[in-house]
This record gives C-alpha cells, structure tokens and sequence, in this order.
C-alpha cells in the first residue's frame, strides 16, 4: 500500500469557549481515495477541514500530508504546502468577481510563480473539459451557481493537487445541478488521482465516495 | 525552487490590482489625488520660498557686492562721513570703501505703486570701490583681477551712472542714453555709461561717483555705509570687535552672516507657517489614503483570505497590499511634483516670491529646482500612501483566513466600548504642548500641537461618533430606515470612524485655518478705523516737506486739520530686519489719542524721551513698557523710555513710534513725508489735493501721491487678502479633497454592502425605505464629521491664534468665528454624506437582490 | 622733467566733466606757468594745487648690507581735475593723488611695482602746500624742517622706508626753475631737481628687511600744459656724477622717432650749472631689449652726447639689468621703462616712454 496522502492522529480540538468539537480523532487518506464526512450542523465539519489545510491549528495530535507534519511547518510552510499540495472547493464558490474565468482557475498556478501566459492556457485547457469550452474570458457575474461551481473544480485540480477538500460543494445549488457537479466532481477528481475528502451534509453526496464517516465528538465513524 | 524564495507572485498581484482598479477607478483616482494635492501644495510652497530665498541671498549680495565687512547707518539718515577715515585707518583694515546709498526710482513722478520705486542708488568711490567691491563698477570697464587703483572713467563723470541690468530694463533705456532718477527729493538725469555684471532678475541699484550722490541728492557730510576690506592675516573677529567697540549708535557693522540672517528673519516665520500649512495638507491626502486603503481592504477581506487559503504567504498578502499603496502614493506623488512646479510658476508669476505677503519687494525670482526637494517630497508623497496602507495591510495580513473567508463585515462587537484613552491621550498632549514656548523663533510646539490633536481627534472618532449618535438611539423606533441606519452607525463605530477620519481632519484644519484668518482680518479692519481716521493722505517718497511748506499746506483751502508725520527705517540689531521708526507729534500724556495703545501707560522720567513701541517690536526685541533702551538716532545720550506698546498689524518687523519734536531735536532732520488731514466741511478730496498741490514747490509737486483713507483701507485689505491667497486656496482644496474622500468613502462602503440591502429586501423593506435609510445614514455621519471637525477645528485655532500667532508673527488678535462659512461647510457635509450615500446606493439597489445575498462579495 | 608721462596714466581718464547740478558747472581755471617766478623753499616743496599736474619723483640707487645693488624709484603725483568747483562734498574729485614705487633687484629680474590712488580729502590722501608732504592712505612722502625727507612705500611685494637726506643745494632746472617742454612758451612746467640725495632705510622683501644707504635723486615739477600735441613720448635721464656732479638730459619724441624738443642742465660739484638746448643734447641707440610680455623695443643701452661750451661729453649708459618695464596698464597707466642704469663714473635713472604706444596727455 502506498503512504497515505493525508493522516491524522489523534486529533483534538475545542472552540474558544472550551466546547470540545472532537477528541482523539483518527484517519489515513490513500492516494485516490475519495472520503465523505458527514455530521451535524456546529460537529465541527469545516473546522477539520481547516486542521487539514493548515489555516487552524488542533489542541493536540498531528496533520500530516504526503508524510509531511504541517505542525513542524511554520505559517508560510504550512501556506505553501496548501499552494502546492492541496485544491479547494467551497460552498461558496469564492470566484473572484474581477478576474476573469482563466484568471480564477490560473491563480493557484500564478501564486506558484507560473508565467501568465503557460498558466491562464492551462486554465483554459481545464475549463474546456469541465464543460465551459470558449468561456475562459468571461467575468463570473456571467454565470450561473453550478457553472461557477465548475469553475471552482477547475481551480481546485488546474495545478494537480493530491489532495481536494471540498466543503459542501453542492451546498449552494438545486438538487438537479447537485448531482451534475457530483458527477463531475468525481469523475474529474478520479481522472486527475488526487485523493479529497468531501465534507457534505447530503447521503446522495456521500454515496458517491469510497469511505463514508460521521464525524462525532469521539472521532470519525464509520457511516451507514 | 526559485519559487519558494519569491512571496510575491507578480502576476497575482497585477491581476488583483488592476481588476480591483478596474471595478473601482474613482476611489484609486481619489487616493491618487488626495497625495498628489499634498505633494503639491508642499513642493509649491517649497520652491517659492527657495527661489525667494534664493533672490533675497542675492539682492544682497548685488548691493552689498564683496566686502568683507561693512558699517551700516542704522536709519536712511546715515552717519557722520568722518566715521569713514577712522575706519580706513584702525587696524586690521586694508582697505576701505565709502557708499552712499539711497532709495530712489526712474523718472519724476510718484511712483505707481504704494512699494515705492525699488532703485538703490549707490554712490561710491571708484578708486575706493576698485579695491573693496570692484563688482560695483561697470562691466567692461573692469579689468582683469586684481586691479588695483583703476578708474573706470565713466565714475568720475557727474553726469554717468552704471546700472545692474534689471535697472536698466526698468529705465527702459540704453547705454548712452539719458535717464532721470528721483531720489531724496530730487530729480537728476544722467547718462547711462555701463552695466554692472549680474542677472536681469538681480535688484535695481545704480552707481555713480559718492561726491554727486552727496550733492545732488543732499546728503552733504552722510554716508549710509563703508564697505571694508581686512588685512591679509588680520583676525576678522577681533578687527570686528574692535570696530564695534569705537562706532557711534547711529552705524552698526554687518557681515555676510548677519545679513544672510537678517534676511532669514525677515521670513521665517512666514515661510515655516507655510511649509507647516503644505505639511497639514499632506497629512489630510495621508489620511485619505488611510481611508480609502483600509475600506478597500476591509472590503476585500474575504478576496485576501482567499488568496491566502490558495496559497499566497502572508509576506506576499502585506506586499500586494503594500504596493498597491506604494502605486497610488508613487503615481500621486508624480503626479503632485508637477502639480506643484505649476503652482509654484504661476504663483511666481501672478503673487511674487512672497505669495503676495510683501517680503521681497522688487525682486522677481526665478524658479530654482533642485534634485533634493524633488526626491524628499516624492519620498514624503511615497511615505504618506504606505503609511495609510500600513494598518490595513498588516490587518490583512494578520487575519484568520479560514475564518476572514467567511466573514461578511465588521467584527466589532456593537455591546464592546471603543476605546477613547489613546484618543484623549494624544488631544491633552496636544493641549499641553500648546503652551511651550517658541524654537528658535518658531512655534515648533504649536504646530506639533496641532499635529497631536489632529491625531487625538481622528482616534477618538469611534467612541465621539458613539456618544454623539447614542441620544439618538431611542429615536428611530417609529421608523425602520432611521432605526436600521442608527443601529448600524451604532454597531460599526470603526467603520464610521474609518470613514471619518479624513474628512475630519480636512474640516478641523480648514476650519482652524478660517477662524484664524477670520480673526485676523476682522482685528485687522478694526485696526485700520483706528488708525486711518482722516479724510485724505498724501505723501512724498523722497526728501519731505520743510517747515514752510508745512505750513503752507496747513492754511490750503478746505483743510481744517493736518498732521504730519514721517516714517524711515532704523536698524536695531545688525540681525533683524530692519523696524519703523514713525514720526509723529504724540501726545505724551495721552498716547492712546494718537496711537491704538494696548496694556500699560507709562510716563518717561524727567529728561528722557519716551518712545511707543508697537506690539511686534516689543515681542521682538523682547522689551516691556518702563524699561530703557538705545535708539541709534546720533545725539549725546541715546537712551530712550518705553511708555507704552500699540497694536500694529503692518510692520511685521516692528515699529517704534516718537514724537515729532523730540525726533528732530536728536536727529535735526525737520522733514516729514506724510501727512493725514481732515477736510473742512463740504470740501472735496479733490479739490483739497490741487490746493494742496498748488502749495507746495513746483517739484515736490509732481512727487506727491494723495491716498484717500476709504481707498487706503481697501488697499490694505487687499493686500490682506492677496498675502493670505494661498491660505484661501488651501482651504478650498482641503474641502474639496475632503468632499471627494466623503464621497468616496460613503460610496464604497455602500457597494460594499449589496448583499445587506439584498437580504433586506427578501425580508420586505421597500427600496425606498433602503434609500432613506442610506440617506439618514450619511447625513448623520456627515453630521459627526461637522461636529467633530468644527470642535476640533476651534480648538486647532485657538493654537493657531494664541500660540502660533503670537509666537511667529507677533502680533495677538480676538478670535472671530466666520459663521457663514461655519453654516455653508455644515450644510455641504451633511448633502454630501447623504448624497453620496443615497447614489451609491441606488448602483448597489440596483443589482438583482436576491443574486446579491447568495453573493460572497 | 623725467616723471611728467606719468600723467598719461590719468590721460586714461577723460576728464571730460560737465556738471549734472543746477546751473552752470563752476571749471577750475588752470595758471599757466610763466618764466621768472622765484621759486622759495621749504613752501614749493609742497603742492601747488592749482596747477593741473604735479609729481615728486624720487629715483636712486642703493647697496644692500651684503653689497648687493638695488634699484628704486618712489613717485608721487597730484592731478587737479576739470570738475564743478562749487560741489561742496569733502569727496568731490578735485585733486586726485597717487603714487607709483618700484624696486629693481637684479636676483629678481624684473620690477617689483606697486602703486595707490585716491581723491583728495578727508585726511586720507593729502598733499600739503606749506612742505613736501603727501600722504596717500598708508604711502607718504614728508619734508622736515632739517630739510631731510622721508618716504615710506608698502606694496605687495616689497615696502621702502626710506629718508634722503641733501648734500648740495637745490638745482633749479631751465631758467631758475622754468623749464620748456616743446617749442611753444606755454608748454613748460616748474621744474627744481635734487640730486647726490643721501639715502639711509630700509627695504622689506618677503619678510626679509635689509638696512641700505645709497645715492638717490628727487625732482619735483609741476604745470598745466606740458607737452605739445604731436609728441608721443620722451626719453630722460637724470645722472649723478661720480665728482659730485648732476646731469639731467631729455628729449621729447614725435611720431618719427625726432626730437621735438631736448633740454637738461649739467651741474659741476662747484654748483657752476650748464643749461642745455634742444641743440644740445642726443641719444644715441647701441642696444635694443625686446619685452616679451608687451613686444615694446627699448633703446636700453645707448649714448649720451652732451654739447657743452668747455666741448662735447659722452656717457655710455648701460641697465642695472635689462627687464625693468614697467605695465601699469592694468591700473590704468602706460607701459614704459623706468630702470636703474650706470655709465662710467655715473649712476642714475633712464626713463623711455611712448615705445609701445603713443602717449596721450
């Protein structure tokens, strides 16, 4: 078996109140592998996710991505391991309004210093295969919530992440539209063998995963 | 990986500028602007003055030429020319030069303006001259160096006279050709024989032989100068002393030094309150950039916040927002440098070198730019931008971006009390350095306290515009605009504050710099009735009238009552620029019937004459009414009684004021040169002057210049107002570039809140009820912003009134409010609070509401 | 009559004075200078203000305390100027006073020179009437009751202090001190010599003083016409004769190189005194120096013919050194050469004037 691309171990976490989220929670991502985290409203779902990309620090246990502790990495460590190693996908979308569709998808790609040009043809070359062929200069006030939630996919995989957190990608969105960015989530999340971890509240999303967990105030179970 | 070396990715960072540039030009242009005034007005400022600085320091040298040293005559009256022997021979003297210098102009006539002339007729000895100050003879004449003991030919001539090129100009003559001059009362032509090396914009000085000054301008036996040159090997500041130490009171020694300082008293003050003036306005563009720097990013707090989930170091967040100030700064900065080079070409041009305060008269500078001020005040310009970015770059920088990401506005908490201490703090440290005393002659503390309070006002905004809003917080209960507008002034103070902060520090500035021209001017005009109570003036530039002609005049028809006076200028310290004496009768027992007496009334004792002295010279020279002083007028005991002090608001340098009789009997000079009379009744002005014209010597009578006092009272006022255009000027633009932050502050933080007024809307509140409620809230923010600037602003000016005044110009005033200007800024700051607010608005209104709450920005 | 050129350095000046003032200007009127005026002493040693030109003019050799030998010459002139007289100003311009000195030092090569120059008055510059006592800011130039005088010159280079003390009587140049200067009556001046001066001072060079004695000459003449329009300069020599007596020989020059007109007188020990004509006197040329600096070419070493009734004499003049031109044009004056020369059983001063360009009175 290949090292796991994402292991957590023994995490902790409280809220500034003193609140315990969860406690002594566990997981080993395998490259490729796509796990769904589903809980309650406030369990603390986005909080992990935040432990994960290194943008919140635990009370105690270890993060580490493709072996790598993020708590022996200091802030700019931890911010160029998100830049390199990591792509997100928010309920939200955050599509900058001024910029345009190439310009959002090549970001992740200029902050690794890319030249403009190499990285905004790469963007289009995405764009055109998560279905917004010939859309590349458009302004996001131009689209729809699903074709910016497409173009928040491509964000999330134009620079080959090996790892997609996507924070209720579909959270925003009506039922039909769901399920096609699920599809393509999947489909373009498999294609490019990065693993995710999809935090959702939806079982059909869930469904779509290899693991299924419900993140409880003792850890991670396993789902259904 | 080079990558990993370098924070800031380029193309991020311009594709970030300039698509936020792209979405919002005008609060860039604005920021741009708000610098680019700064740097200008400073830069203006700083070149006039330089350039006048730079005249001064050279009329002096023109007319002073090369001496090492020189004895100057303390009053135009001059000294005893045997004083010129007996310093040719003390020791340490190699060679000596005797000058006679004279105010005097072209042609016969009065001259047009109330300045006079602006000629200085130096009459010299050649052969003296040659060796002393060989720059005083003509040019071609003059030999190679060192020329020792020749005589340019054209000076020994009666009839020759050699000018400096600007006099030349002015005679509008040629060399060959005749030209008259007036000096001392009379008229003379000569020949025009050379040109003296120099520049065109070099003073107006003409040379001819010392015994045709003396004659013909009838200064028999005087001199006003010698120009002395040391010994090879002698101590210059022993011969100095010694020299000092054997001259009578009416001479006094001058080195370069001493009249490079004379001149840098002469304007100062003056120059330091305006650079002072450019500095405040720089400081109001820094704010604004404050301003517009923190808004924008406060907008954009979720777009950094991404920016750094995706990856960008916090270096590289403090660098994006950091050069975008750097841009806004550098590109104002440019932009103010040529502003500012304009200002300072027209200013030349239409005011002079003295911004029309009537310090440099007859010298028209030219511009003189120099690397340095060019670099300092682009550096000033660039620091004032990063500065205003600095906050909000660090608070950027430092933000959650997992939690910044998500966050939809202010974070205060609307329960927590801003904090006031450091607010208050700084206005009581302002309030305290009020009251040291001056540097150097400078009110250094006053404007420092100004500076502070102006900080302390703008940290206090917060909690100020909290106290100021809380009576209202019960008012809006029957309306939902004015409740929803109260709540969130009342919820977001920082906000608020934020978007006060520049405009209460262009309206406090602009307010205090109003109060106090307003009081000045208002003391002003009260002075002048004072002193201007005649019907109609007249006056001679040159010589005066005798006794016999004075009383001629006093029995022309339709005069029922004359006083004659006479004004020259006396130096009391080889240091300061030189004060008025004025000659007047005064009665001694009841100065106050003669002159605007302020404080204490002395009466001289027995055998000592008494002299007034007016409040700036007092202050200057730091004498209190019952002491004694020197009065360097000649005669056996030149020691005088201070009876008491006037207010004077024209000579800046100070005036001493004697009466008629005791000034003739030290001197023995019995001309005057102005007189004020009262007409009898229903006699004309007119016909007064032609009677009075038709008394006097044929050649006098071409000289005199009659003055009625209503026109003499709107000259002064005009000159008031000329001398004080560019604090007008300043004032406007202050309000202007603080408008235009109000206005884009309120529209920006309206934009801004799209997705508030979409949610409102889903919830049911009507367009209009939004549009009201944005009114109500800019208008009450407008509203704080008149009651703190104007609050702040009469605080500011009770400095500038009782510490800076005083301090730098000497002289005190009441403090005058200008109400209408008061009511007019008030009524502007609230329509464009409200105004800006209400059109911003209707942009943000309308937007598709429900779009904009599914919006994160 | 050697000196009276110096005036062309005021010919610079053109006097040419009209008055500015109300009214008429007040000319001075200028006396001329008539033969059989008796000439008293110590009175015209003094100044003779209102002549329009006057100089005393000092000239002599001198032997430094080491042996080494010095030429020098102090001169002093008033020059009454053509100026509105009724300008009451103690610095109107009516007398001007100044003074030349030189120093010839065969170590140095060429003149030291200095001069000053200032209008009379105000006890600055003065030239009394009573003695010969003319000051001139720190130069001055006194007469004593002793009938010794004394001169102190302070220039850049070099300062003379020194006194002159008479040992024979004064000679009375032309007819008993009237002395023809062309070929008309009026172009002459009042001309008195003193030769066989006794010299005793001091000399400052650098800082180095050196006590002298020597021999010197001062003549003292004064006019207000002098020389006739188409001179353009003159030769003089003025020699003190090893026996004790004094030769003084001139001639005035025309365009041409011609005499215009030629005088002198040569006085035997005995004081027996032998007026000379334009008959009698001729230079002749032997050497010419060329001046670098101004490209002038000076007759320097030449011959002297004197006609005499006890029969011709001759003296071969030879310079202390070659370069002592003198170019005061800088301050306004001519170019000449004034030096130091000796002949055989004499020593004394040659003056050549009008070599490089003509000059103006």
């Amino acid at each position: 078996m290949s090292p796991a691309v994402l292991s957590l171990t023994a995490l902790r976490k409280s809220v500034p109140g003193g609140r315990v989220l969860f406690a002594g929670l566990n997981l080993e991502v395998a490259p490729g592998e796509i796990v769904a985290i589903m809980g309650e409203s406030g369990v603390g779902k986005s909080t992990l996710l935040n432990l994960i990309a290194g943008l919140d620090q635990a009370d105690s246990g270890g993060v580490a991505i493709d072996g790598v502790a993020l708590e022996s990495l200091d802030d700019d460590g931890r911010t160029r391991m998100r830049r390199d190693r990591i792509g997100f996908v928010f309920q939200a979308f955050h599509i900058l309004p001024h910029l345009t569709l190439a310009q959002n998808v090549a970001l992740p790609l200029v902050l690794q210093n890319l030249n403009a040009a190499e990285a905004t043809s790469r963007a289009m070359t995405i764009l055109d295969s998560i279905g917004l062929p010939g859309r590349a200069g458009d302004r996001p006030s131009q689209l729809s919530g699903g074709e910016l939630q497409r173009v928040a996919l491509a964000r999330a995989l134009v620079h080959r992440p090996a790892l997609v957190l996507a924070d209720e990608p579909t959270g925003n969105l009506d039922p039909e539209t769901a399920a096609r960015i699920l599809a393509l989530f999947v489909a373009e999340v498999r294609g490019s063998g990065a693993a995710a971890i999809l935090v959702t509240h939806s079982e059909r999303a869930a469904a779509v995963a290899d693991r299924s967990l419900n993140l409880t105030r003792d850890g991670l179970v396993h789902a259904g | 990986m080079p990558a990993e070396r370098r924070p800031l990715s380029r193309t991020a960072l311009a594709w970030m500028m300039v698509g936020e540039w792209r979405a919002h030009p005008g609060r860039v242009v604005t920021a741009a602007l708000a610098i680019a005034i700064g740097v200008a007005l400073g830069f203006a400022v700083h070149l006039i003055n330089g350039s006048a600085q730079n005249e001064l320091a050279q009329a002096v040298r023109t007319v002073n030429a090369d001496a090492d040293l020189q004895v100057h005559a303390t009053t135009p009256l001059g000294f005893d020319e045997r004083l010129y022997p007996a310093l040719a021979r003390s020791p340490g003297i190699a060679a000596a030069s005797p000058v006679v210098e004279l105010s005097a102009r072209f042609g016969t006539g009065p001259s047009r303006s109330l300045e006079g002339g602006g000629l200085t007729v130096l009459g010299v000895d050649p052969l003296r001259a040659a060796t002393v100050t060989p720059s005083l003879l003509g040019r071609g004449a003059a030999p190679a160096a060192g020329a020792k003991g020749f005589v340019p030919e054209s000076l020994f001539d009666p009839r020759a006279i050699v000018l400096s090129p600007a006099a030349l100009s002015a005679s509008g003559g040629k060399v060959g050709e005749v030209v008259t001059i007036t000096a001392a009362g009379r008229t003379v032509d000569f020949v025009v024989a050379g040109v003296l090396s120099g520049a065109a914009s070099d003073p107006q000085v003409a040379v001819l032989d010392i015994a045709t000054a003396q004659w013909l301008f009838g200064s028999l036996g005087r001199l006003q100068r010698v120009d002395l040159k040391f010994a090879s090997g002698a101590n210059p500041a022993a011969v100095e002393a010694a020299l000092r130490a054997r001259l009578p009171a009416d001479a006094q020694i001058v080195t370069a030094q001493s009249e490079a300082r004379r001149g840098d008293n002469l304007t100062k003050a003056y120059r330091v309150n305006l650079e002072m003036l450019a500095m405040m306005a720089l400081l109001t563009g820094g704010f604004l950039v404050y301003s517009a720097q923190s808004l924008s990013v406060a907008r954009r707090r979720p777009q950094f916040a991404l920016l750094r989930v995706l990856g960008l170091e916090r270096r590289g967040l403090l660098a994006q927002v950091f050069v975008e100030g750097a841009l806004v700064g550098g590109v104002g900065a440019v932009l103010g440098l040529g502003l500012g080079l304009g200002v300072a070409v027209g200013t030349l041009k239409f005011l002079g070198g003295d911004l029309g305060g009537g310090y440099f008269r007859g010298v028209s500078p030219d511009l003189v730019v120099t690397p340095l001020p060019i670099l300092v005040f682009f550096i000033l310009g660039l620091a004032a931008a990063l500065l205003g970015s600095l906050l909000p770059a660090l608070e950027a920088a430092r933000a959650q971006p997992g939690i910044a990401l998500k966050d939809l506005g202010d974070k205060n908490d609307p329960n927590a009390k801003p904090a006031a201490w450091w607010g208050f703090g700084l206005l009581a440290a302002g309030g305290a350095a009020a009251f040291l005393p001056a540097v150097g002659g400078l009110p250094l503390f006053g404007y420092l306290s100004i500076g502070l309070m102006l900080a302390g006002g703008v940290a206090a905004m917060p909690w100020l515009s909290r106290v100021l809003l809380s009576p209202l917080q019960g008012a809006g209960r029957r309306n939902v605009s004015i409740d929803l507008a109260l709540k969130r002034l009342w919820g977001a103070p920082s906000q608020a504050a934020v978007a006060l902060c520049g405009i209460v520090a262009s309206t406090s500035l602009m307010v205090a710099m109003a109060v106090m021209v307003a009081s000045l001017r208002g003391s002003v005009d009260d002075w002048l009735t004072e002193i201007l109570p005649s019907d109609l003036l007249f006056r001679v530039e040159s010589g005066g009238f005798d006794a016999d002609t004075r009383a001629r005049i006093a029995k022309a028809p339709g005069v029922r009552d004359i006083l004659f006076q006479k004004t020259l200028p006396l130096r009391l310290s080889s240091d300061m620029p030189p004060l008025v004496l004025l000659v007047r009768p005064v009665d001694k027992a009841r100065p106050d019937a003669s002159l605007p007496m302020i404080g204490r009334i002395l009466d001289a004792p027995d055998g000592v004459t008494p002299v007034w002295l007016s409040e700036p010279a007092a202050r200057l020279y730091g004498r209190e009414v019952g002491e004694r002083m020197v009065l360097p007028l000649g005669g056996a005991n030149p020691q005088v009684f201070v009876a008491g002090v006037w207010r004077d608001y024209a000579r800046q340098a100070g005036a001493i004021a004697i009466d008629q009789s005791d000034y003739t009997r030290l001197t023995g000079d019995d001309l005057r040169t102005e007189a004020s009379l009262e007409l009898k009744p229903g006699a004309t002005p007119a016909g007064a002057a032609r009677a009075i014209r038709a008394a006097l010597p044929p050649d006098q009578a071409a000289q005199v210049q009659f003055f009625e006092t209503r026109q003499m009272r709107a000259i002064a006022l005009r000159l008031f107002d000329s001398s004080f255009a560019l604090t007008y000027a300043l004032e406007a633009i202050a309000i202007v570039v603080g408008l235009a932050g109000v206005a884009a502050t309120f529209s920006a933080q309206t934009l801004a809140r799209t997705k508030e007024f979409g949610m409102l809307r889903h919830v049911g509140v009507l367009r209009r009820q939004i549009i009201l409620m944005l009114a109500v809230e800019g208008g009450l923010l407008g509203a704080v912003g008149v009651i703190a600037g104007l609050g702040l602003g009469l605080a500011m000016s009770q400095v500038l009134i009782h510490v800076v005044n005083p301090q730098s110009f000497h002289w005190t005033m009441e403090t005058r409010l200008p109400l209408p200007l008061f009511a007019s800024l008030t009524v502007a700051l609230i329509a464009a609070g409200a105004g800006t607010a209400v059109l911003a608005g209707r942009r943000a209104l309308s937007a598709d509401a429900v779009r904009a709450v599914r919006e994160d920005w | 009559m050697a000196p009276a050129f110096k005036l062309a350095s005021l010919a610079l000046l053109t006097w040419l004075l009209t008055a500015a003032a109300p009214g008429k200007p007040v000319l001075p009127v200028f006396p001329e200078v008539r033969a059989g005026q008796p000439l008293t002493f110590p009175a015209d040693h003094g100044s003779h203000p209102d002549y329009r030109t006057e100089w005393w003019y000092v000239t002599g050799w001198l032997k430094t305390e080491d042996g080494r030998d010095l030429g020098f010459q102090v001169t002093f002139f008033r020059s009454r100027l053509s100026v509105d007289q009724r300008n009451p100003s103690a610095f109107a311009p009516k007398q001007i006073l100044f003074a030349h000195a030189g120093l010839s030092d065969p170590k140095v090569g060429k003149l030291l020179h200095d001069g000053r120059m200032a209008r009379q008055g105000l006890g600055l510059a003065e030239a009394a009437t009573t003695d010969a006592d003319i000051v001139i800011d720190d130069w001055r130039l006194k007469g004593g009751a002793d009938g010794r005088f004394v001169a102190k010159a302070a220039g850049a280079d070099f300062t003379l202090d020194l006194a002159f003390t008479p040992s024979q009587p004064v000679l009375l140049q032309g007819d008993r001190g009237f002395s023809r200067k062309g070929p008309l009556p009026a172009q002459a001046s009042h001309y008195y010599s003193l030769p066989h001066l006794r010299v005793s001072g001091s000399v400052l060079q650098g800082r180095r003083r050196v006590k002298v004695t020597g021999e010197a000459w001062l003549d003292h003449e004064w006019s207000s016409t002098l020389l006739d329009p188409k001179a353009v300069g003159w030769d003089w020599v003025g020699l003190n004769l090893d026996d004790g007596g004094a030769l003084t020989a001139f001639r005035v020059r025309d365009a041409d190189g011609n005499a215009l007109w030629a005088g002198g007188s040569l006085r035997a020990q005995d004081g027996a005194t032998v007026p000379l004509g334009p008959k009698d006197v001729t230079f002749t040329t032997e050497r010419i120096w060329r001046s670098p600096r101004t490209g002038g070419r000076y007759p320097v070493q030449r011959e002297l013919i004197v006609r005499t009734p006890g029969g011709e004499r001759r003296w071969r003049l030879t310079p202390l050194f070659d370069d002592q031109e003198l170019d005061s044009r800088r301050t306004g004056g001519p170019v000449y050469w004034e030096g130091a020369v000796r002949a055989p059983g004499a020593r004394g001063y040659l003056e050549l004037t009008g070599y490089v360009s003509p000059l103006k009175m």
